[in-house]
């Protein structure tokens, strides 16, 4: 009886730290379209409340690159009730901290505050979202930020630019041809009357998702959130023009000189768009090349060779079709060709050879690690949550998408390597320094 | 009934919108207070101090391992102690890096060692086999000469990518400044010291320095403390303690005045401003508490002063903040920002004139109340992190702060006045005891930074360096100067075109006025004649292979090398010849004429001649030449400016020009160009 017990004992225990692991929400409409998830934790008394809207640099005309990134810091300034600057302040008062981020796909808002402040995040978002001010003050003081922002971010950093020289070659027709920072010539030419035009046909409650995570009440919250969301409308359903990148058939070889020391080498190729049936092998395949120092091109042109100060492989994850990014940073003295001959190497024997049962157990454990690093904070879950909800459509994948990661064969790691590292697939670029 | 049910309804959704009155920030509900989660510390019999802090949230356990020794000065081999810690990691007795990079990856696990810690992270489930890597890597690392190869290899390449970033450069300036060679936060990696750094060096540092009485062990996450204290006393209950020594420092302090340090980028867009001085600032004190509130206003987040004005107010950059940091040995301050190059010195003013306003004015009362708002739910905030509890709990050991530190610190932040701010603030910042260094483009922002103080041109590794030198852009050349220039005054195809040029002046010279001519043609032919009164005073003539001066009619003696200056020099757009003639044209630096920014280029031709030229960073135009005389009176400088440029027949000539020898000035003034006339056959005979 009493081994009984204690087996049984440990099996609840063991079923209720399985379930430690999973992320617990709910989520519903309001009336006017706008999507709301809450996730309650009280062990710490801090709450995370967040937009995110579904716009990004693709939703930009060819002609004003970088403007969802510039209306993001417009949004961030003033509003029918509050002064300019009072989103900063107000968290700052309020002992919060607040940011935001756009990227090619949507663009993100967040207050983290002490969870009895939680009507104040509300109402700081519920005035982003409806009553937003755009006016000239404004407007000029962000145009230099955001300058700023792009000229130390990228133009004043070695190989800041590889990312806006890589896109403009890997694209075509698709507008992940330029990043989310744009170009200064469109910054410099937008007017107040191109923000007043994105404002009414992307940021409205239908194209939007607030997710609040942290110490809270859920039913208070669905009331509060009721309050200070509900009385808006509905705006007009957001209609985008949907372009297909045609599918690149010749290699693209270029060099770029640049102030740097190290010549590096950067290549790009065309992968499926994320949660694709491909993606993750894909994703797999990048962090076998590259994640960690045991990775293949960690272990080959850092260690063995000596070619590269770094190596890295990385996902340009996003919507619609985007690219693996494959570079190198040469040590000096290394001749480039012999550095891209490694690299070769390693991408070929990807397609040549099943990765071995070991490496690929490997691969899956640090995907676990990962999934349950990320969802260590508040931050992260609010975040996560809106992003699996507006952008893949089901928000419960915070919990499952690692069973799509689990359920990939060494086969299929091997038929992805084939099937998307092809030199027709890619863009390949030498960054030379400057000649002095 | 049902209207009853609506009514109902109706009544209970209502009061939640009468409270809403979207003109007002929601007042917020009751405060809860932050609990700082509990910890376990417990000291093993070799002298090792463990804390536990036991947190559930996710399955994950974290092990670190930090090394509490006095600074350690490196002398001619700075790096050594760095590489010390990194090798550890790369290879023990018994497993290889390949090895234990393949086994910490296998694991998902992270693993990394640096000269003062080790740190260690898992899923629960495999904490054991973490444990195992980690006290391997402690215990029994293997120094290979393979590994240490490898490693400066890599620092060196680092060396070489850190000279691209203005961060790094600014950060090396700092340390040199603050704090000097002989100080160890002042030493900088230099590449011939890397290469100079044996596996005995890193041996000796790991065998005198990673001993249990000096160190911290960190415990935290998915652990309780009975478990944590069975593995301790198994895994490092039989590391041996051993004597460190323990050394002290001279005590760095800010310079007497401002100090203008300046690194040239010439490729930069925007300048790094760092403006920083060393000040004494001990971790824990009730000082620190005071500055600590005190920064926040000043520059601690985005609604700090700095922030608001530099970014807010005049967009000058992306983010302006200040950071006070305390230190067992030397604290310092710093202050900065990336700013356009064009407003460089507009911020250093900004960001001077807030760090006086701090420390002259009392803040506003809710201002302050904002600051310890903003600093307490920081504080809040990190208590998510269970890593958080930790150091708090080695850094109440560490410092020997009062046990009631981190539980009392909500309250000793409510408690600091704006006396005490305004106090702190006279004592900590010092807006004329500074270094203001600046990583830019020297050539626009040096004359702006100079109203701050004595400007110092330095390197990258804070060494001071001859400034004309550094504003050279890179990979610009004397060839390409000169080639900008004959672009700049029309292009070669409209220079081409012009056979000859007959200028007439207006000599003025010690209240004289005299009549010039001066005729050039292709081929360096040239003459000039300057006379008053229909008298030649003073002649000069090239035919392209002999010249001839004269002064009041007598001929001056002409050495074989004054001749060919005098003929290439005088001859008719005279940098066109300069290649073929055989002359070295060297890019000496960037100087300041009138004001205006040049490029000084050397001409040293055949025979031996030199003179200088000067051409305008801006305009590309030539400025000025000039040539160093030697007198009887010693060593001279003769110089022609060149100003007023105005086009005649698709060319710029510049319509005055003035030469000074010594203090005497000649002006002459243009009064006709007139280009491709018909001139007599023997106008360029020389005599």
């Amino acid at each position: 009886m009493k081994n009984f017990l204690s087996v049984l004992l440990t099996f609840l225990l063991a079923a209720v730290s399985a379930q430690e692991r999973r992320i617990e929400f709910v989520e519903y409409d309001l009336s006017n379209g706008l999507h709301v998830i809450l996730h309650k934790d009280n062990s710490t008394p801090i709450i995370a409340v967040s937009t995110m809207y579904h716009v990004g640099s693709k939703d930009e005309e060819v002609d004003k690159t970088g403007f969802a990134h510039f209306f993001e810091h417009v949004a961030s300034r003033k509003s029918e009730n509050i002064p300019v600057g009072g989103f900063t302040e107000y968290v700052s008062e309020a002992g919060g901290a607040r940011n935001a981020s756009t990227s090619f796909d949507r663009t993100y808002y967040y207050e983290l505050l002490p969870s009895n402040q939680l009507e104040l995040g509300l109402w700081l978002e519920s005035e982003r979202m409806f009553n937003m001010i755009v006016d000239s003050g404004v407007v000029e003081t962000e145009r230099e930020v955001v300058k700023e922002e792009k000229r130390a971010r990228y133009d004043n950093q070695p190989y800041g630019t590889f990312i806006i020289e890589m896109l403009k070659r890997a694209f075509t027709e698709h507008h992940y041809m330029w990043p989310p920072i744009g170009s200064m010539e469109h910054i410099n030419a937008a007017t107040i009357e191109d923000f007043k035009a994105f404002k009414n046909k992307y940021y409205v409650p239908n194209n939007a998702v607030l997710s609040i995570a942290g110490d809270i009440e859920v039913e208070k919250t669905k009331e509060l959130v009721e309050a200070y969301f509900g009385e808006f409308e509905r705006g007009p359903a957001v209609v985008r023009d949907e372009i297909v990148e045609p599918k690149q058939k010749v290699e693209v070889v270029d060099t770029v000189f640049d102030n740097v020391q190290l010549p590096a080498l950067f290549m790009a190729y065309h992968t499926p768009e994320i949660g694709a049936a491909d993606y993750y092998a894909m994703n797999m395949v990048n962090l076998i090349l590259a994640n960690g120092a045991s990775s293949r091109m960690n272990r080959k042109l850092v260690d063995e060779t000596q070619l590269a100060l770094a190596a890295g492989a990385q996902d340009l994850a996003a919507e619609d079709p985007g690219l693996s990014l494959v570079f190198a940073i040469a040590t000096a003295g290394t001749d480039l060709e012999e550095l891209k001959a490694t690299m070769q190497g390693e991408i070929d024997r990807m397609k040549e050879e099943l990765v071995p049962e070991k490496e690929f157990q490997k691969t899956k454990n640090q995907i676990e690690n990962n999934f349950v690093g990320g969802n260590a904070s508040i931050a992260g879950i609010a975040q996560s949550l809106a992003n699996y909800y507006l952008i893949r459509g089901n928000t419960n994948l915070i919990n499952t998408e690692i069973n799509q990661y689990l359920s990939v064969t060494r086969e299929d790691l091997q038929k992805v390597a084939s099937k998307y590292f092809n030199d027709e697939n890619r863009v390949v670029l030498y960054w030379l320094p400057k000649p002095q | 009934m049902k209207n009853l049910i609506v009514l109902v309804l109706l009544f209970a959704v209502q009061p939640i919108f009468a409270q809403i009155d979207r003109s007002k920030k929601p007042a917020a509900a009751p405060a809860k207070e932050f609990k700082i989660g509990d910890y376990e510390k417990f000291t093993l019999k070799n002298g090792l101090t463990v804390i536990v802090v036991e947190n559930h949230k996710v399955p994950r356990v974290a092990f670190s391992l930090i090394v509490d020794r006095d600074p350690v000065r490196e002398g001619n081999k700075a790096g050594y102690v760095s590489l010390a810690g990194q090798i550890m990691r790369n290879g023990t007795a018994t497993r290889s890096k390949a090895q234990l990079d393949e086994e910490v990856d296998f694991i998902g696990a992270s693993l990394s060692t640096s000269a003062t810690s080790i740190f260690g992270s898992s899923l629960t489930k495999h904490q054991d086999k973490l444990l195992d890597l980690f006290t391997d890597v402690l215990y029994n690392p293997a120094f290979s000469e393979e590994e240490l190869d490898k490693l400066k290899k890599q620092t060196l390449s680092g060396l070489k990518a850190n000279q691209d970033d203005p961060e790094s450069i600014a950060s090396n300036v700092e340390a040199k400044l603050l704090y000097g060679s002989d100080h160890p936060y002042g030493e900088i990696l230099l590449e011939e010291q890397v290469e100079s750094i044996t596996i005995e060096d890193l041996k000796s540092y790991y065998n005198t320095y990673f001993k249990p009485n000096i160190s911290y062990l960190a415990i935290v996450g998915d652990i309780t403390p009975k478990e944590a204290k069975k593995i301790v006393k198994k895994r490092f209950g039989a590391w041996e303690r051993g004597e460190v020594p323990e050394v002290s420092y001279a005590v760095p302090v800010a310079p007497e005045e401002n100090v203008v340090a300046l690194v040239n980028r010439s490729n930069s867009v925007q300048t790094v401003l760092d403006i920083s001085y060393p000040i004494d600032l001990k971790p824990g004190t009730p000082n620190f508490i005071q500055a600590r509130v005190m920064n926040q206003m000043l520059g601690g987040s985005s609604s700090g002063r700095l922030f608001k004005n530099i970014r807010g107010d005049k967009g000058y950059t992306y983010g302006a903040y200040s950071s006070i940091s305390s230190d067992p040995l030397v604290g310092s301050f710093n202050a900065g920002a990336s700013v356009r190059t064009e407003v460089t010195d507009s911020a250093v003013h900004e960001f001077l004139y807030e760090m006086k306003t701090i420390s002259t004015e009392q803040v506003p009362d809710f201002e302050l109340q904002l600051a310890k708002n903003v600093i307490i739910g920081g504080f809040g905030r990190a208590l998510e992190r269970p890593q958080t509890i930790a150091s708090f709990a080695i850094n109440t050991e560490r410092y020997s702060l009062p046990e009631d530190y981190y539980s009392s610190y909500v309250k000793n932040i409510q408690g600091v006045s704006g006396e005490d701010v305004l106090a702190i603030a006279k004592k900590f910042i010092k807006p004329e005891n500074a270094y203001i260094i600046a990583v830019g483009k020297a050539s626009e922002i040096e004359a702006g930074l100079s109203k701050f103080g004595e400007v110092k041109y330095l390197d990258m590794y804070g060494e001071e360096v001859d400034p004309a030198l550094l504003k050279i852009p890179d990979g610009l050349t004397a060839d390409m100067v000169i080639a900008r220039y004959i672009e700049a005054i029309g292009g070669a195809e409209a220079l081409g075109k012009i056979e000859n040029v007959q200028i007439q002046m207006t000599v003025e010279t010690m209240g004289q006025k005299l009549e010039g001519i001066q005729i050039q043609a292709q081929g360096m032919k040239s003459k000039m004649e300057v006379s008053m009164g229909g008298m030649v005073v003073m002649s000069s003539t090239t035919d392209g292979t002999d010249a001839a001066v004269s002064q009041m009619g007598n001929k001056v003696p002409l050495q074989d090398a004054q001749k060919e200056e005098q003929i290439i020099s005088s001859s008719l757009f005279s940098e066109f010849y300069l290649e073929e003639s055989g002359a070295d044209l060297k890019l000496e630096g960037v100087e300041s004429i009138e004001g205006e920014d040049a490029y000084n280029v050397s001409v040293t031709l055949p025979q031996g001649g030199t003179y200088n030229m000067f051409f305008s960073v801006e305009s590309d135009l030539k400025l000025k030449t000039s040539k160093v005389l030697d007198t009887p009176q010693g060593q001279m400088t003769q110089a022609l400016t060149f100003t007023d440029y105005q086009e005649v027949a698709g060319v710029k000539f510049p319509h005055q020009q003035t030469q000074s020898v010594g203090p005497q000035q000649v002006k002459m003034g243009i009064n006709s160009i007139k280009v491709n006339q018909d001139l007599p056959e023997d106008t360029f005979k020389v005599n």
